[in-house]
């Protein structure tokens, strides 16, 4: 007989005997993997989605004439001495009118009685990568509404702060599920084997008494905590992929969701939570022993 | 070989149950401890195998002071040191193969060497037909034969047995001093407490007795 098979058939009998609250223990630690990991899934979805809408993202100063060359220049160099843009695009009075014209399509005829240069004058400023926090973007905005010339300036303000405020919103509730995470992963296997220990406190006794070394005793409980960490994380995961393919086939016709693509989690990242999930089961149960070894 | 010097064990609040005991026990001597009850045979085992700590003194077990060691070198000595306690310490919802057992795996015995010992300890303590017997479910007399099997069946050098008799007819009881004979023999060390007059009076062994706390010599022992 070795170690290993020692330690095995102890954790096999540990788990026979305790199995009630070993299937509860389970269950609230895969509970709990599924909370966290569903606020993770729509929070890294959703900084996905800014990223895309990022991608898109403008600021329009409406003017109020049709700068000249030299204008142009002068504004062009003010806009660039408040910082770095992307790009900085002017369009004049008929570009305009084009363009929505050709958004119309079909419907263009609507302007026919329109003349050409109804629409104003118009900068497009495609800010950098690094200036698109939201604090940033108002900045910007109240700058370049200063500018001489300056009748508006839009970027779609009011769904870009509440976007903001919901990836804020959606962060705070990943951070909350994530300590409801640790907080049920420790203190509920640490519980889980507390209880095994009170019931089987006279053969751990005894095997002390005859000379089993603390690794002997340890390791089967420390084993029952890694396996629920396994366990619980790979439940928990399961259940969220299920619900993700069930949203996505439900929800994939045409709408607000059909607009983005919801991707999963990667691998390395499902890996990631199943091994923190199997460190916090571990230490949950590491703590248990311990006090139990020190008495 | 086995030294106590000086040792004293106090309870509180002012239970003196060992005054001032120096004893040295020999290598593969068979050494009884007799006593009446409360005289503090109990206390003694204990204190040779770490279940409790002098108050004062030294206790050495194999040259080494046993209250010092620790962890992995304390279960190193445990399973040198067989004992059969008084109060048996048995899993009474283990069966009896698998309370005997238990002493070999944890110093990782082969499987096939553990069953061939667990079968031949029960044929010879008269219970080959409680293999499989759940502990709680036998005798007083048969829980103590299956405790005292425990502490021979790793074999040993050091054998502490607490009133093995205490429970058995005459047959059993010269059954269980035959094996503790025969571990004597293959050279260990055993120490037995019993108030059991029967089982050395007609033995050369030494023969101590406990009184308040106190040892005093009953019968020198043969020569080993």
């Amino acid at each position: 007989m070795n170690f290993w098979f020692a330690v095995f058939r102890q954790a096999g009998r540990n788990l026979r005997q305790t199995w009630p609250s070993q299937c509860m223990t389970l269950l609230t630690v895969s509970l709990s993997v599924l909370i966290f990991a569903f606020f993770f899934l729509v929070y890294t979805n959703m900084l996905g989605v800014g990223d895309k809408l990022g991608d898109d993202l403008r600021l329009i100063v409406y003017l109020e004439e049709e700068p000249g060359p030299e204008l142009q220049e002068q504004l062009r160099r003010k806009i660039l001495a408040f910082d770095e843009v992307e790009d900085i695009r002017f369009i004049s009075r008929l570009q305009a009118y084009e363009r929505f014209a050709a958004q119309l399509g079909d419907d263009s005829d609507v302007l026919a009685d329109m003349p050409q240069d109804f629409l104003p004058a118009s900068i497009e400023v495609v800010p950098l990568k690094n200036l698109r926090s939201l604090t940033q973007l108002k900045l910007f905005s109240e700058y370049l509404a200063k500018l001489p010339g300056t009748l508006k300036v839009q970027y779609g303000q009011d769904w870009i702060e509440r976007f903001y405020y919901f990836i804020r919103l959606l962060s705070i509730v990943v951070f909350l599920s994530g300590g409801l995470l640790i907080l049920t992963s420790v203190f509920m296997v640490s519980y889980t084997i507390r209880l095994t220990i009170l019931a089987r406190q006279a053969e751990l006794e005894l095997l002390k008494l005859v000379g089993a070394t603390n690794n002997y005793i340890k390791t089967p409980f420390l084993m029952e905590g890694f396996l629920q960490g396994v366990l619980g994380s790979t439940l928990g995961l399961a259940a969220l992929y299920v619900l993700f393919q069930w949203i996505r086939s439900n929800f994939s016709g045409p709408g607000f969701l059909a607009m983005f693509e919801f991707t999963f989690f990667k691998p390395p990242f499902l890996i990631a939570i199943i091994a923190i999930s199997i460190l916090l089961c571990t230490i949950g149960s590491y703590t248990s022993m311990q006090k139990f070894l020190r008495t | 070989m086995v030294e106590m010097i000086k040792v004293s064990k106090i309870y509180p609040p002012q239970v003196r149950a060992l005054v001032d005991v120096s004893l040295t026990i020999n290598n593969g001597e068979m050494f009884f401890l007799t006593g009446a009850s409360g005289a503090g045979k109990t206390t003694l085992l204990k204190l040779l195998c770490n279940m409790e700590v002098p108050t004062n003194g030294l206790v050495e077990v194999a040259g080494k002071d046993i209250q010092k060691l620790r962890g992995r070198a304390l279960a190193k000595m445990r399973q040198k040191i067989g004992v059969a306690y008084q109060d048996f310490k048995l899993l009474l919802d283990r069966t009896a193969a698998e309370n005997i057992a238990i002493s070999m795996e944890v110093s990782y015995k082969k499987s096939a060497y553990i069953k061939k010992r667990v079968k031949n300890l029960l044929e010879r303590l008269s219970l080959a037909d409680k293999h499989d017997a759940i502990t709680g479910e036998l005798s007083r007399g048969e829980q103590q034969r299956v405790a005292l099997a425990r502490a021979v069946a790793n074999s040993p050098p050091l054998i502490l047995v607490d009133e093995p008799t205490g429970n058995l007819d005459a047959v059993t009881t010269e059954g269980v001093m035959t094996l503790l004979n025969a571990c004597k023999n293959s050279g260990a060390t055993v120490v037995i407490a019993t108030h059991d007059e029967s089982i050395f009076r007609d033995t050369t062994h030494r023969v101590m007795e406990l009184r308040s706390g106190r040892l005093h010599l009953v019968r020198e022992g043969a020569a080993l």
